[in-house]
């Protein structure tokens, strides 16, 4: 497991250069002068273009911009953005209201939709079963803004229940109801999924081996079943802890939580690439690193796969 | 669903990040289309997708069907002003009939959607069977630049490239605004579909008759078009499906952040947009739009779902 | 074993064998129609005794032995009618609890194909210590040396070093033997090992059907054989009996059965083993096929394959005629079918 870890790992290194040097890319070259816009009205002056181009590096061929990138990561010299404000500073603010965010979606996604999906597995059919499979496509077909804007307008406008807007501590009382909206679809699936995983899993020998050895039903169930049934789910659970980051975006925008998503997307509308490079490469960076810690981790979950 | 790649999990159970979708009677395509529509026709699904899809199509098609007010002509009298008998919907902040923009917006985000989807195919099915095909290098090099593609969550892509162009374009026309849009959605989703037409044609490819057709001579033109793409119409047609619900979703989404469509284009997306500050006043303005929005994409989803239940019985 | 004989779910003493079967009726309600997999079986098994119970597949035999076991999958099977008595007590009747407690302790079963039996996920000998740990509340580490002194037992090199192990890494043969171990592992009385050797080589088979003969009189428990190979049976089975279309055609002390069947369908089964002493000649197979559950032939289900066949075969049903104190033939004409010998 050690070489297949670390072949992974070498694996990694071609990817993660081209995703950031296609952003790289994209953001500084395609919009043509970046700086160009950044004087209200009127254009700027050229004296200010160019000192900016030059501070930023823009002055130089691609390749080099690319290269004082990496250079600039690996030693983890974030820079400053447009505002002279070191961009390692505003990423130490947000980076851990997000991080509660995406923790907090993801065990609501696991209770929920692993609760649900079991019930309604155990049950094919059922009343839980029918609820289960319809509500999963109502919340399949919502899109998150949308699902946002809802409980936003149902449970902060309508019934004030909680406060539509979240202060900037962002406790964790208050994130409950953005992370349910973050992490909505991904429960709709997971609970899909655990429950096509259980059925199958009902239908296997090794179940009825459990109940022949007279095992009490809960034990049938809570040990053999659940231990096979939950192998797929944790690793999509895991798979889209990544995805969930970069998704908080457009929750962290309607609720007005401070985090990476909202700094984001603040430097995007501000055009302030200096923000969004790093950043980026920070969110695919994560992104990539749970998906190989979730192929690490299907090993450990299930002793039949083998690595080589 | 506003994330086309969950959409890939949601053909086939998403175990296995690489998996093969399984092709039932993958020998004789003609009767597994029959058997298919056999258990469609008995699925009350089917057809409940089905009539809400020729209800949205008739929208985007013919609106003036559905609403003889002009969904631009806007009076500030009657600004915010909630439903009632003279406009079913209530008027937004321009004073602009919500009904009549609702039905007018239907026909962009169909559009998007169905116009991404199938350069989504295009680009994603052409890169899969040529690189299923002919394997070894071409097929390395497709496999490397689709990780790269995958390897930026897909709503992070989305906002990087359009957030850069979008404020770029200085007074664009409807058709390149939406023309963007699509292109983006195309460019981040290709790679999913990449890959289940590269798992698909891999596992004809190991048929017996498609050996046999090689061993017979056959070009590989030839053995693409008879015999390895209707093998992997199924998964194709059972994601595309689904996938022009997400990217309907998608493109809301990247509306709603103002760097997806921007008017003149009418859309729902932008219609939410434009509301997100007045919850408080005018919900009813944001409610309506998000509401045809989400029976858009549920059409789709439900559809594609009764479609892959009907192709793969033992998935049910 | 504890719990059953210290505390007998009969009361103490029972007349007849220790395991009954009476009369048993199973169908299945299918969206096809009722398919009616057992029809009337009755066959006992005491102390110490084997019995095979042969015949093809969907002849009512893994049915009837799952019914034993309660490990039907109800629905879509329905038991209908009859009694399963084990030390004189109906194990229809029992309430689920006790029922569980029976699996394991009092009855247990060896599956067929041990690699899809045995879960994936688990050390093999965790699977097997489980058998203690939750029937005996033994200690993790208690359970866990049983366990290897089982696999011992079984004769599974190296037990120690390999407990730990997953069901995938062992071969055929020692997963089967695994699972014999984790029958065995809390003395049960009745054995049921369905298809035990169906999945493996020809010489694993031998060396499986071995150590189960082995294990039986070791430990004086009733064993129920389940196969269709009449090759397999005939050094280890006390009796037979002969199953087909869900009813017993014939049941015979296994030497009488060999000698001289009573009934066409078994001795038909006997013909179409391959002999050295005919070699050359043609090697007899029965005609036709199985019946469809859902389409039993009228009057004796066998009677479209049947070389005995007369009119009211196709009409009458056929009784289990007795023949002597221990031998049965459901044939109208088992008279003949016996004075015709085997070849």
């Amino acid at each position: 497991m050690g070489r297949y870890t670390i072949r992974r790992l070498l694996q990694l290194i071609p990817v993660l250069l081209g995703t950031t040097f296609l952003i790289n890319y994209m953001v500084w070259q395609l919009p043509g002068d970046p700086f160009a816009g950044r004087c209200g009205q009127r254009p700027c002056p050229d004296a200010y273009v160019n000192a900016m181009r030059a501070q930023f590096g823009l002055d130089q061929p691609v390749l080099v911009q690319y290269w004082n990138f990496l250079k600039n990561m690996l030693t983890g010299n974030l820079g400053v953005d447009f505002n002279q404000v070191p961009v390692a500073t505003s990423l130490a603010d947000a980076w851990p209201i997000t991080i509660r965010l995406a923790i907090l979606a993801v065990a609501i996604e696991a209770v929920i939709g692993i609760g649900a999906g079991v019930l309604s597995g155990l049950k094919r059919g059922g009343v839980i079963d029918n609820a289960v499979t319809l509500s999963t496509l109502v919340l399949l077909s919502l899109p998150v803004f949308v699902t946002g804007f809802l409980l936003q307008w149902l449970l902060g406008v309508q019934l004030q229940i909680v406060n539509p807007t979240v202060s900037d501590e962002a406790t964790v009382s208050e994130l409950l109801v953005p992370a349910f909206v973050l992490a909505s679809l991904n429960m709709a699936f997971t609970a899909r999924l655990t429950r096509t995983s259980i059925v199958e899993n009902l239908r296997a020998d090794y179940v009825r081996t459990a109940i022949a050895k007279g095992l009490t039903n809960r034990r049938v169930v809570g040990v053999h079943l659940l231990r096979n049934s939950l192998i797929p789910v944790l690793t999509f659970l895991g798979t889209e802890v990544g995805g969930l980051m970069a998704g908080a975006i457009i929750t962290e925008g309607i609720f007005n939580i401070h985090g990476i998503g909202g700094l984001l997307y603040r430097a995007i509308i501000n055009q302030d690439f200096t923000i969004v490079v790093p950043v980026a490469a920070l969110l695919v960076l994560v992104y990539l690193i749970t998906n190989l810690l979730v192929d690490l981790l299907y090993g450990v979950l299930d002793p039949r796969i083998r690595y080589e | 669903m506003s994330d086309p790649t969950v959409a890939q999990d949601l053909i086939h159970g998403g175990d296995e990040p690489t998996g093969a979708v399984t092709v039932t009677s993958t020998g004789r395509p003609r009767s597994l289309w029959r058997d298919t529509w056999d258990i469609l026709r008995h699925r009350k699904i089917f057809w409940v997708s089905l009539v809400m899809l020729i209800a949205f199509l008739l929208m985007a098609a013919f609106p003036s069907l559905f609403t003889h007010k002009d969904p631009n002509y806007a009076t500030l009298a009657h600004s915010m002003e909630p439903p009632s008998s003279d406009a079913l919907f209530g008027y937004d902040l321009q004073g602009r009939d919500v009904f009549a923009r609702t039905i007018y917006g239907a026909r962009a985000s169909i559009i998007v959607g169905v116009a991404a989807t199938l350069l989504t195919v295009l680009l994603g099915g052409i890169t899969g069977v040529l690189a299923a095909f002919y394997a070894r290098w071409l097929d390395a090099i497709i496999s490397r630049v689709g990780e790269i593609f995958l390897g930026v969550p897909y709503v992070l892509g989305g906002i990087i490239i359009l957030g850069t162009i979008a404020p770029a374009q200085t007074s664009p026309n409807e058709f390149t605004i939406m023309a963007v849009v699509i292109l983006v959605l195309a460019i981040l989703g290709w790679p999913i579909l990449m890959r289940i037409a590269r798992s698909a044609v891999i596992q004809a490819k190991h048929q017996d008759y498609v050996q046999a057709a090689r061993a017979l001579g056959a070009g590989p033109f030839r053995i693409i078009f008879k015999h390895l793409l209707p093998n992997s119409l199924a998964p194709i047609l059972v994601y595309s499906t689904i996938t022009i619900g997400s990217y309907i979703g998608a493109e809301a989404t990247f509306s709603l952040l103002g760097i997806g469509l921007r008017p003149p284009v009418i859309s729902w997306g932008i219609a939410i947009a434009d509301h997100t500050r007045y919850i408080r006043t005018g919900a009813h303005a944001m409610f309506f739009p998000a509401a045809f929005l989400s029976l858009c994409v549920l059409t789709f989803v439900m559809l594609g779902e009764a479609v892959r239940d009907a192709l793969d019985p033992k998935l049910r | 074993m504890v719990e059953v004989l210290s505390e007998p779910v009969g009361g103490g003493s029972y007349e007849g064998s220790l395991l009954e079967v009476d009369d048993l009726h199973v169908e299945f309600r299918t969206r096809a129609g009722v398919a009616k997999a057992v029809n009337g079986v009755t066959y006992s098994v005491g102390a110490g005794e084997t019995l095979a119970v042969l015949g093809e597949s969907g002849s009512g035999k893994s049915v009837t032995a799952q019914t034993i076991m309660g490990i039907l999958d109800m629905p879509p099977g329905k038991i209908t009618g009859g009694e399963i008595r084990f030390r004189g007590v109906d194990l229809l009747k029992l309430p689920e609890d006790q029922r569980r407690k029976i699996r394991g302790e009092g009855i247990s079963m060896v599956f067929q194909d041990a690699l899809s039996a045995l879960n994936p996920v688990f050390p093999v000998g965790w699977q097997i210590a489980e058998m203690f740990r939750v029937h005996r509340g033994a200690s993790r580490s208690d359970a866990k040396k049983k366990a290897i002194e089982l696999m011992d037992r079984v004769r599974i090199p190296a037990a120690k070093d390999r407990v730990n192990d997953f069901p995938h890494q062992f071969s055929g043969g020692m997963r089967q033997r695994i699972m014999i171990a984790m029958a065995i592992a809390l003395d049960p009385e009745i054995l049921i090992a369905d298809e035990p050797t169906t999945a493996l080589d020809v010489t694993v088979q031998a060396q499986i059907m071995g150590l189960l003969a082995d294990l039986q009189r070791e430990r004086n428990m009733g064993l129920i054989l389940i196969t269709h190979d009449l090759g397999v049976v005939a050094d280890v089975a006390d009796k037979i009996a002969v199953m087909y279309g869900g009813r017993i055609v014939e049941n015979a002390p296994v030497h009488d059965l060999y000698r001289s069947p009573a009934h066409p369908y078994s001795k038909g089964l006997l013909e179409s083993i391959p002999r050295v002493d005919m070699k050359g000649q043609e090697l007899y197979a029965i005609k036709g096929l199985p019946p469809n559950l859902l389409e039993m032939p009228s009057g004796c289900a066998f009677h479209p394959r049947c070389p005995y066949r007369r009119d009211n075969c196709v009409t009458d049903v056929p009784p289990l005629y007795p023949i002597s104190g221990t031998r049965g033939s459901a044939c109208h004409y088992w008279r003949e079918v016996l004075d015709d010998g085997s070849r």
